[in-house]
């Protein structure tokens, strides 16, 4: 691990004469791009010592010279409080760098100047700035004068578009001529309130005459301690002794109860308003601040009213665009199964070795597998929506309502990753410190529909709703959200809730999703449903198969299938469910798609999806089968779920949330099924 | 009261996005969010990185990205050393 203040200098044999440039700066300002201008292919890339960060080193050249150029990790100050600032840091402090350049965004100058004064506190004069994507700061209008910005830090400005390769030979020459001491710098140090810097002048008063004077910025000393930088005063304690750091501290929480609150953001605060000063000396256009497409499209996406019809309104394009686009596709692939059965057939003289491939193989996996174009669209509408920033609005109207609801504000991050998977998302409510907000999400997450029950509802919804599919999906997937809802209100009440911890969301500009990058997304996706096809759905549909082949064919009504599904059966006739809806549920249990592979055996052996369709249309009221598909979304998770919920929070939450998903499914589905009817559906 | 005092004030009273936050300072976007970062490297908030459970998850070997992503950070309070509150 490196120490804070560890002023390990940079070896003499690795040195080899050469005179050491630094890079410094926030991370995305250009730094690797500057790099590699100034060094070309002359690099080498290891570790910082002791740790694992990358340490990137080359050689620069100007007329016929040569410069040791070492890369920096990016950092946004130089506190103590990441092992990357400690590197920065430590490097700058032990006085290896001939020169540092502070490589600043000319887009967003007033963070990276923040560094820079750091910089300049350290003592460091050997300074250069690389005024670097200044063709992005003139596209929004910000405007320097580089000549007074030079005055006014103290320091030679050059400005940069390293893309471009624009300003990289005056920077090549402005390092050179500093590091041959041809150039004489100032620069300029920030300066605080009268209280603290009386105290900056206390503490310098004490540190002068000790050893640290030759060795560090007594003034930079001096304001690390009263930011109450552990390292620096452990340092300091070495030479001061503990009676006169004692004073030190005391002067400290004096000024701490003076201003309120610690004194590193009091001095960050005043440090920041001394750089805004700065800035509109020399600084001729701020460029003007327009309601961008993104803060009119937000207004609208992110309102509390608008922002609820808009996530449904997005959910029901995003189903229409899945059901317009890939039933086709799905028909042909169904009757593809159907073929590749008959001809399959054609070739199996075993009746049993028949039934299980025909019947087993390619009628349970094959009406699941029916649905890849399907889910394959829904992965690549999800990646747009991801990609084009949306999710995130998404995420803060979830995260409102959940709010309004009891639910932990963070907990959105759980609920939205369970769109896709809920074990992921279980595992998500890690990021709840809270172990009562973690318990209450974690046994609210399985009712949030994910990728393997929305096949289950695209099944139904196409077999049952042919005019009002994308409708039907977006309901249940209401319906869910809503009960999920309901759910944390009910549970809250006896699941007490604790602190929650605020947190801010960076919204990312709306931006064209970049095709290659949802298709390749999408395929990764739709790669996880091909492999359970092959290898969880394809073991339950061979069982299925079994045990609805066994000891007699499925009808006779001895076959261990119908026997299992009667046993339920009067449970399940509540809500307008038969044996057979029932035998499907239990497989469900182990995946979701299985809950279609067991219609697909029990009910269409032999048959096309168009055949198996037709005669669950016959059997089945489209009331029941609104209701089957809401029962499957809400009853017992799938194996993989509970056995997160029980790893994360024990057996006992893994059988509560079992015991609560089915308790739920069962009174919505018995109520739904009985208030169907009533209306007459 | 400077800048970065009034965004860790406006975190710690619940409003969640940047841009929430820029309207009411009358700052940029990009400001807010320099702000921010300043504010993780000083250890008052910190980054919660929503894909963690997505790298330690049990199915990671047979499944190759069902989570449910979205652009943009999220930094919350830091608790731990009570700097936050």
């Amino acid at each position: 691990m490196v120490s804070c203040c560890s002023v390990e200098k940079l070896p003499e044999e690795k040195k080899d004469g050469l005179k050491v440039i630094a890079l410094a700066g926030n991370p995305n300002v250009g730094k690797t791009t500057i790099f590699n201008a100034l060094t070309g292919l002359r690099q080498h890339v290891g570790n910082w010592p002791g740790v694992t960060v990358e340490k990137k080193e080359g050689i620069m050249k100007y007329r016929e010279k040569e410069f040791l150029v070492v890369d920096l990790p990016g950092t946004y100050s130089l506190t103590a409080n990441s092992v990357d600032e400690l590197i920065a840091r430590n490097f700058i402090l032990s006085g290896s760098a001939d020169v540092v350049v502070d490589i600043v965004d000319a887009s967003c100058l007033m963070r990276n100047l923040f560094l820079t004064m750091e910089i300049f506190e350290m003592g460091v004069k050997k300074v250069v700035i690389a005024l670097n994507k200044i063709d992005i700061a003139r596209k929004r209008g910000i405007r320097f004068d580089v000549k007074k910005m030079e005055k006014i830090l103290g320091v030679l400005v050059i400005p940069t578009n390293a893309k471009e390769g624009e300003g990289l030979e005056e920077l090549k020459k402005a390092i050179a001529n500093m590091a041959e001491g041809n150039v004489t710098t100032n620069p300029v140090i920030p300066v605080y309130e009268e209280p603290i810097e009386r105290e900056i002048e206390h503490i310098s008063s004490l540190l002068r005459g000790t050893p640290l004077e030759e060795m560090y910025s007594i003034r930079w000393l001096a304001i690390k301690l009263l930011t109450r930088d552990q390292e620096v005063i452990k340092l300091v304690l070495n030479y001061l002794g503990s009676g006169k750091m004692d004073e030190i501290l005391k002067h400290i929480s004096e000024l701490e109860v003076h201003y309120k609150r610690s004194l590193d953001i009091v001095i960050a605060t005043q440090k920041y308003e001394f750089i805004d000063k700065l800035m509109h000396q020399f600084v001729i256009h701020f460029g003007e601040v327009k309601e961008t497409f993104s803060d009119q499209i937000d207004r609208i996406l992110t309102h509390p009213a608008y922002g609820i019809l808009g996530l449904l309104g997005v959910f029901y394009v995003l189903f229409k665009f899945v059901f317009t686009i890939g039933s086709p596709m799905q028909e042909f692939l169904d009757n593809t199964f159907a073929s590749l059965g008959e001809f399959v057939a054609r070739f199996i003289g075993n009746e049993a070795v028949r039934g299980l491939i025909v019947e087993g193989v390619i009628g349970g996996v094959g009406s699941v597998l029916s649905f890849f174009p399907l889910v394959f669209l829904l992965f690549i509408a999800m990646s747009i929506l991801e990609d084009s920033g949306y999710m995130a609005r998404a995420a803060v109207v979830m995260e409102r309502i959940m709010r309004k609801f009891g639910l932990p504000g963070k907990s959105f991050i759980p609920m939205v990753l369970a769109f896709g998977c809920n074990v992921p998302a279980i595992m998500a409510t890690r990021t709840l410190e809270d172990e009562r907000d973690r318990i209450l999400t974690m046994l609210i997450n399985p009712l949030v529909p994910c990728s393997a029950r929305m096949v289950v509802i695209t099944f139904l919804a196409g077999a049952f709703f042919s005019d009002h599919k994308a409708l039907m999906a977006v309901s249940i997937y209401a319906i869910s959200l809503f009960l999920a809802l309901l759910s944390a209100l009910i549970l809250g009440k006896f699941v007490i809730k604790g602190e929650e911890s605020p947190f801010v969301i960076e919204l990312p500009e709306y931006s064209l999703p970049s095709w290659k990058v949802v298709v390749v997304h999408s395929w990764e996706r739709s790669k996880e449903f091909l492999r359970k096809a092959g290898t969880v759905i394809l073991l339950g549909s061979v069982a299925i198969w079994y045990l609805s082949t066994y000891p007699e064919p499925i009808g006779s009504g001895l076959s261990y299938a119908e026997k299992l599904g009667k046993v339920f059966e009067p449970f399940t006739m509540f809500m307008g469910l038969d044996w057979k809806a029932a035998v499907s549920l239990i497989f469900g249990i182990i995946a979701k798609e299985n809950v279609i592979a067991t219609y697909g055996i029990v009910y269409g052996i032999g048959e096309s999806e168009e055949a198996l369709i037709s005669l669950m249309q016959s059997a089945m009221s489209d009331l029941q089968a609104f209701v089957l598909a809401l029962v499957t979304t809400l009853y017992i998770p799938c194996i993989a779920t509970i056995g997160a919920i029980r790893a994360e929070g024990g057996n006992k939450w893994a059988l509560v949330a079992s015991a609560y998903n089915l308790l739920l499914a069962s009174v919505v589905g018995v109520l739904a099924y009985n208030i169907g009817l009533l209306l007459g559906l | 009261m400077g800048r970065l005092d009034e965004v860790l004030e406006l975190i710690k009273e619940g409003v969640r996005t940047s841009k929430e936050i820029a309207e009411r300072l009358n700052l940029t976007v990009e400001e807010v969010d320099g702000i921010i970062k300043i504010l993780e490297s000083l250890g008052y908030v910190e980054k919660v990185e929503m894909t963690s459970s997505c790298q330690s998850c049990p199915l990671k070997k047979i499944c190759p990205g069902s989570c449910v992503v979205f652009k943009g950070n999220l930094h919350e309070l830091k608790k731990s050393d009570k700097k936050g509150t």
